[in-house]
Parts: C-alpha cells; structure tokens; sequence
C-alpha cells in the first residue's frame, strides 16, 4: 500500500480531494502541494473526503488550517467529509468542528457549498 | 478456549518491556505506530484508547526529529512500550538538547481559530491524549519522555 496518495475528482467549480494512507510528519507535505496546485489554479472551493485515510497527526491538521483562510477570503472553502470516527476524533480533540464543516458524506458537503451560493 | 488465548498474551506482555529504535526521520514514524499499536493491542483495551496512545507517541517523536534533530537522521530515537499495574507506559529515549514539552502552553484554541493560527499542535494532542507526562532530562545530552495513559 502506498503511504499517502491524493486523487481529485473536478465538478463544475468544486475540487474533490480523496485522501488515502496516512497523514503524519512525513507525508503533509504533499497536501501542501496539492493545497499550493490548487491555489495556482485559482479553485478555492474545496472538498476533502476521508474515506480512504487511516490515520491523521497534528501535521496533517496544520495543513488544513494553513489553507482555510486563504480559500475563505476568495468565497471558498474547504470543506472535510467522510471521516471515520477513529479521524473525527482526532479533529473533535483540538476544537476543529468550531471552524471547520465536517459533513457526513460528499454529498452533503457539495449541497453545504451550494446552499451558500 | 479465547480466554485462555487472551490470558496467554496477557501474561506474555504483563511486565515485559519491549523497544524499538528508529533512525530520527519522519519516514520512520509509521514504525513507531505500528510498534505501539502491536504492543496495546495485546492488552485488552478500548481502540479508541490505542489510538490516544498512538497519537501521542507520534507526535512526541515527531517534536525530536523536527525540533531536537533537526531531521538529522544520524540520530536514533528509541520508543520502549511497559504495561504494569494498570498503565501503558510509553518511553521515548534520545540525544540532544533538553526540551520539556510539559512546560509548554496549552493554546487557547478559541483564540486559535479566530487568529487561524498555524502549528503547534502536537504538544496539546499529546497531551489530551494521555494522562499524565514526565520529561527528564540527564546531562549532557540524554533524555527521556514518558507517556503514561491509565487503563
């Protein structure tokens, strides 16, 4: 199995991150990456789904909150789907669900972008 | 016939210590967590405890490759796993600068959000996740974190 892959799926104006493997020290700086393509490409509505990741660290957690301002202040977002709760609770620790949309599902995180259009 | 099975590799971690030793790189961090899932699991407790253990051990070591090693990977960290009288005692052993994580601020985290700060999460998570935490420190250059979590 890899460590960590991100594949992306584009619907009209929304980017959907599908993470997989593991998110720690070693492997957040793809995210950053892929956060970085992103923000070159002017896509500031994002959706990260976490049906494929096993694991998350506190390294993981900064990249998305290095990203949330920037992608807020461009009428985006980046909102957090699919999490198991093994994942939930690694956010829940730390306060996250105060600035975050953590949605059940994709579909509720693509309807959540849509109701604030 | 499970009881018994259970029993066994109870008794078989009851006591014993058990160690690792990595070479200080966040490449080698997986190893650290897979050591300590292998070693908690043995013990009859909660996953979601698992994890609190494993978190903590992750982030611990993740401190002393970034920050005491400064991801020289010519440096090792050794994780050495203990149950006994009801605790999963974690110690993480290694060279360098003495740094004692318990004295560090817990962040306001209302504060956090609203400043959408960056970093400096890994000492809160391991210390949410654990119960207690004792650093020491042994000149020159030797220390030892121990990551305690009641059971």
């Amino acid at each position: 199995m890899d460590e960590f892959t991100i594949t992306e799926k584009k619907a009209d104006d929304l980017i959907i991150l599908y993470l997989n493997g593991f998110l720690d020290a070693h492997t957040s700086s793809l995210l950053e990456k892929k956060f970085e393509e992103l923000l070159s490409k002017k896509l500031y509505k994002v959706i990260v789904n976490f049906s494929g990741l096993s694991y998350i660290s506190s390294a993981g957690l900064g990249v998305f909150m290095a990203y949330i301002e920037t992608m807020r202040s461009h009428d985006g977002d980046i909102k957090l789907s699919d999490m198991s709760d093994k994942i939930f609770n690694i956010f829940d620790m730390l306060g996250f669900p105060i600035l975050f949309n953590i949605l059940k599902d994709e579909n509720e995180a693509v309807n959540k972008f849509n109701e604030t259009v | 016939m499970r009881l018994l099975t259970n029993l066994t590799k109870l008794f078989s971690i009851l006591g014993k210590k058990d160690k690792i030793t990595i070479k200080s790189s966040t490449k080698n961090l997986h190893l650290v967590r897979d050591f300590v899932e292998q070693k908690a699991s043995g013990i009859n407790i909660d996953q979601k405890i698992i994890n609190q253990i494993i978190i903590s051990v992750d982030e611990a070591c993740t401190n002393v490759i970034k920050h005491t090693h400064k991801f020289n990977d010519s440096n090792e960290i050794d994780v050495e796993s203990e149950y006994k009288d009801n605790q999963f005692i974690v110690t993480i052993r290694y060279k360098g600068e003495a740094f004692d994580p318990t004295k560090k601020e817990t962040p306001d985290m209302k504060e956090y959000f609203t400043k959408f700060k960056v970093g400096g999460l890994g000492i809160p998570l391991m210390k949410k996740s654990m119960d207690k935490i004792e650093f020491k420190h042994i000149k020159p250059d030797s220390n030892s974190l121990t990551l305690i979590k009641v059971i």
